[in-house]
């Protein structure tokens, strides 16, 4: 191209811009179109060359979360064998124990990066989470307990993204040796665990709460101010709905972490292949695959943290609610 | 399930299984989606009352951030409610 050739160009894009807000040739609008038409002309192309296979009978998504037994132990007629679940239960234990004392012994006067990451979570739990929620003497005592309970959530959602090799049910062959394949798997995502974290909180809040004021003075605490005089049966109704609310909590505790952990892993799961595979569409893989990375970008830097933050902010305000001495 | 029962066999052969298949895969969709909408609202408006507040007194905005995300997460799991106990009468 030569010199006088260019110039033109030059000019002609200028005046593009000047007059209809172009850039490089396309405006944004027309660019987006684009990149919108490439991407479900890759859909189309894909389905003419590939087609329909049918509906997969075969793959059954729910085997996901399947547990087999590793080693089977069985005392007296309840299942103690040792699966998936345990082993990632176990992990985040000894994760959540060793990198903490790891730390701890590590401290220095500088603190890398490491060191910085750790303490701004030590901040979070300690004066966000303990500290904004609790009065001084109590936050003082259960501090350790929420701390635990935020880096253990936290760690067992972590190790749930990371793909690791544990499904027995599909092996791939390795010169004769059957590893098992790689999958992902949390030990938030099954609702026992969630649930006996939240019984442990339960039970502690109340009994919290009945040593601070007795128990007759705990239950009644449960009404709200403002209902002095109020006869006996409005005051049972109401004392009713409270007490049921009571028992909510530990469904809705339990089921909003392992439900987010599930869905999770249900939408990574279906994203990333299964919902192709399960309705024999090639094609439909091509569609769904970046909202695959779009999700797991977002349970990893969101919820996963958000629900451990969650899940200890609402013991405490449970913890608090139940000591302070207003409702 | 009886009153659809001979509609669907008049037009097609569908198995009574058929039947109770598709009304689990409706419950699931419709489930989910509903419950999706009302989470979708409330965490709207979580979102637009925070920018409002931040807006106003910009100072607050640390204290805001640990209860905005409060809020939503507690939204955000109804919406996960209903999804679970649509998978729950999908699958079981």
């Amino acid at each position: 191209m030569n010199a006088e050739g260019n110039g033109a160009d030059i000019a002609a894009e200028r005046g593009g811009v000047e007059v209809e807000g172009e850039s490089g040739g396309l405006s944004r609008k027309a660019k987006i179109w684009l990149a919108l038409g490439i991407y479900f002309g890759i859909f189309i192309l894909l389905l003419l060359i590939f087609g329909n296979d049918g509906k997969n009978d075969a793959f059954k998504p729910q085997n996901e979360f399947k547990l087999d037994p590793w080693i089977e132990i069985k005392i007296g007629g309840i299942d103690f064998s040792i699966n998936k679940a345990v082993f990632y239960l176990l992990l985040a234990c000894i994760l959540t124990i060793g990198a903490m004392t790891w730390i701890a012994k590590r401290m220095t006067e500088k603190p890398n990066r490491i060191q910085t990451a750790v303490e701004a979570a030590y901040d979070l739990t300690k004066n966000n989470i303990t500290g904004g929620n609790l009065d001084d003497e109590t936050a003082t005592r259960w501090f350790p307990f929420l701390a635990t309970l935020f880096f253990f959530i936290w760690f067992s959602n972590m190790i749930g993204f990371i793909p690791l090799p544990t499904n027995t049910e599909n092996t791939v062959n390795i010169f004769g040796v059957a590893v098992p394949s790689f999958a992902i798997y949390a030990a938030t995502a099954n609702l026992s665990i969630p649930l006996a974290l939240t019984l442990v909180v339960w039970i502690s809040y109340h009994v919290e709460g009945i040593r601070a004021k007795g128990l007759i003075g705990y239950l009644r605490s449960w009404l709200p101010p403002g209902l002095e005089d109020m006869n006996p049966i409005g005051k049972a109704f109401i004392f009713g709905i409270e007490a049921i609310s009571q028992f909510a909590r530990l469904i809705s505790l339990s089921v909003r972490l392992f439900a987010n952990i599930l869905a999770g892993h249900l939408l990574l799961l279906f994203m990333g292949g299964g919902l192709a595979v399960l309705l024999g569409l090639a094609a439909l893989g091509a569609l769904t695959f970046p909202l695959a990375f779009f999700f797991f970008v977002l349970e990893v830097g969101l919820i996963a943290t958000l629900q451990a933050f969650i899940f200890s902010t609402l013991t405490a305000i449970y913890i608090g609610g139940a000591v302070s001495e207003s409702h | 399930m009886d009153l659809l029962l001979p509609i669907a066999q008049s037009t097609t052969k569908v198995t009574d299984t058929g039947i109770s298949d598709a009304g689990k895969a409706i419950a699931l969709g419709v489930g989910a989606g509903l419950g999706s909408i009302g989470a979708g609202i409330g965490i709207g408006i979580i979102f637009g009352s925070e920018i409002q507040a931040v807006a106003r007194q910009p100072e607050m905005k640390d204290e805001l951030q640990a209860i905005r995300w409060l809020g939503f997460a507690l939204t955000e799991a109804v919406a996960f409610y209903t999804f679970i106990f649509g998978l729950i009468a999908f699958f079981l």
